[in-house]
């Protein structure tokens, strides 16, 4: 349940075993079945999701009822609204599960008194929130600078765990294109071969 | 995200009481025990009066606990301890709610030693849960019959966790009791004391178990 917690964290900060044991008592262990919510739109995200089996996605959903999917998560990956988890506000978007999944629970207040008991875990969370921060902000300039086949062809490459496990549809949300812009493209790229 | 509230011992009559209350105000109930065709019967009766229940039946008390953000273990005091040893790695962070009473076999007496309580040596198991006592006042009919001479049943809360105490105290509301926020999980001595006195009044008038606590005051 904790091994890929453990493996995760040792790869940025060295903790010792006996820290970890400590660190676990922190989280909540939760099972979700596919598509029950961790989060939905409005609710404020209590916790940030540790995902140690499984798959979820992070999407809002527009005026005419059309789902946008921010981000994936597979195993070893955070996924949250981190907005309203850190200011405490609504969220605007809702999380639930693409597969049966295994989530180890972060609540706010125990991040706080966790990152407070273990400083080196406050360091690793540093490190986490940097590169979700750069990869965030890769992703809004691909979105408005980048054509649509490249970014498919960027995601096959980043991602091609998810690729195998995620619907085309879905995808096609996350590239910000129809799914019929998506597969017309998929056509091209398998013309080209 | 709906709450998910896993009732152990779910077949039983108690089990039955809190975990049927709790699905028609709308909880996700994960009914478990061993008896899956009692679980199934009982499955059968909750959405008979309740067809948009969200229930789901388990054979197994770690997996439903798993799944739960709230363990009600509405199971005898002797198998309390049995089951935290199944459930410990997977209620870490969350609600674990004792109901039982720690009575003896001629039910004059309590098991445990004075200066603890079946309460507390749960805690003392789950170290990392929010244990919380409840419901283990009531009798079972008290689900169905909640209200006796013109007062509703009060079910006392007790528990170190503050947060939890108001949790649970919801909970207890939504089973159409009236809660009572107790104090600390130490409470429990008095409060399972308070059942055995319960009891023991019930045997001796013939109550029938048409009997509970209420604390009155204007």
């Amino acid at each position: 349940m904790y091994t890929i917690l453990q493996e995760q964290i040792l790869k940025r900060v060295k903790l010792t075993k006996e820290e970890f044991a400590l660190a676990k008592t922190y989280f909540i262990p939760k099972k979700v079945r596919k598509r029950q919510f961790i989060l939905q739109e409005g609710e404020i995200c209590k916790s940030l999701a540790f995902i140690s089996k499984g798959c979820l996605r992070n999407y809002s959903v527009d005026d005419k009822g059309e789902e946008h999917i921010i981000r994936f998560g597979i195993e070893g990956w955070w996924i949250s609204d981190l907005h309203s988890f850190t200011t405490g506000s609504p969220s605007m978007s809702s999380i639930d599960a693409i597969e049966d999944s295994e989530l180890l629970l972060l609540e706010k207040s125990s991040y706080d008194k966790l990152c407070a008991a273990i400083p080196k875990i406050e360091h690793y969370f540093r490190i986490l929130l940097e590169n979700t921060n750069s990869a965030a902000m890769k992703r809004i300039s691909d979105l408005i600078s980048v054509p649509a086949e490249e970014r498919y062809l960027n995601f096959l490459k980043t991602y091609p765990e998810i690729t195998q496990r995620v619907p085309q549809s879905q995808i096609a949300s996350f590239l910000g294109i129809t799914p019929q812009s998506l597969s017309r493209i998929r056509k091209d790229l398998a013309e080209k071969k | 995200m709906k709450t998910t509230i896993a009732v152990i011992g779910a077949a039983g009559r108690m089990g039955s009481g809190i975990a049927s209350k709790l699905a028609e105000a709308g909880y996700r109930v994960l009914l478990a025990g061993k008896d899956q065709s009692k679980l199934a019967d009982l499955s059968i009766r909750i959405r008979e009066k309740f067809s948009g229940a969200d229930i789901d039946t388990l054979d197994c008390s770690k997996e439903a606990s798993w799944e739960a953000d709230i363990i009600i273990l509405a199971v005898p005091y002797s198998k309390e301890i049995e089951i935290a040893e199944k459930i410990k790695d997977v209620v870490t962070g969350k609600i674990v709610v004792s109901i039982s009473n720690p009575l003896n076999q001629a039910l004059d007496g309590l098991t445990t030693n004075p200066s603890t309580s079946a309460a507390e040596e749960l805690a003392n198991y789950l170290p990392y849960s929010k244990v919380v006592k409840a419901f283990n006042t009531v009798f079972a009919g008290s689900f169905y019959k909640n209200i006796l001479a013109g007062k509703k049943i009060d079910s006392f809360v007790a528990s170190d966790d503050k947060e939890a105490v108001s949790i649970v105290s919801n909970l207890v509301k939504d089973t159409g009791l009236n809660p009572l926020p107790a104090g600390n999980l130490s409470v429990s001595r008095t409060l399972e004391n308070m059942a055995l006195l319960l009891i023991r009044l019930s045997i001796n008038n013939n109550y029938n178990g048409m009997a509970g606590w209420k604390v009155l005051h204007p």
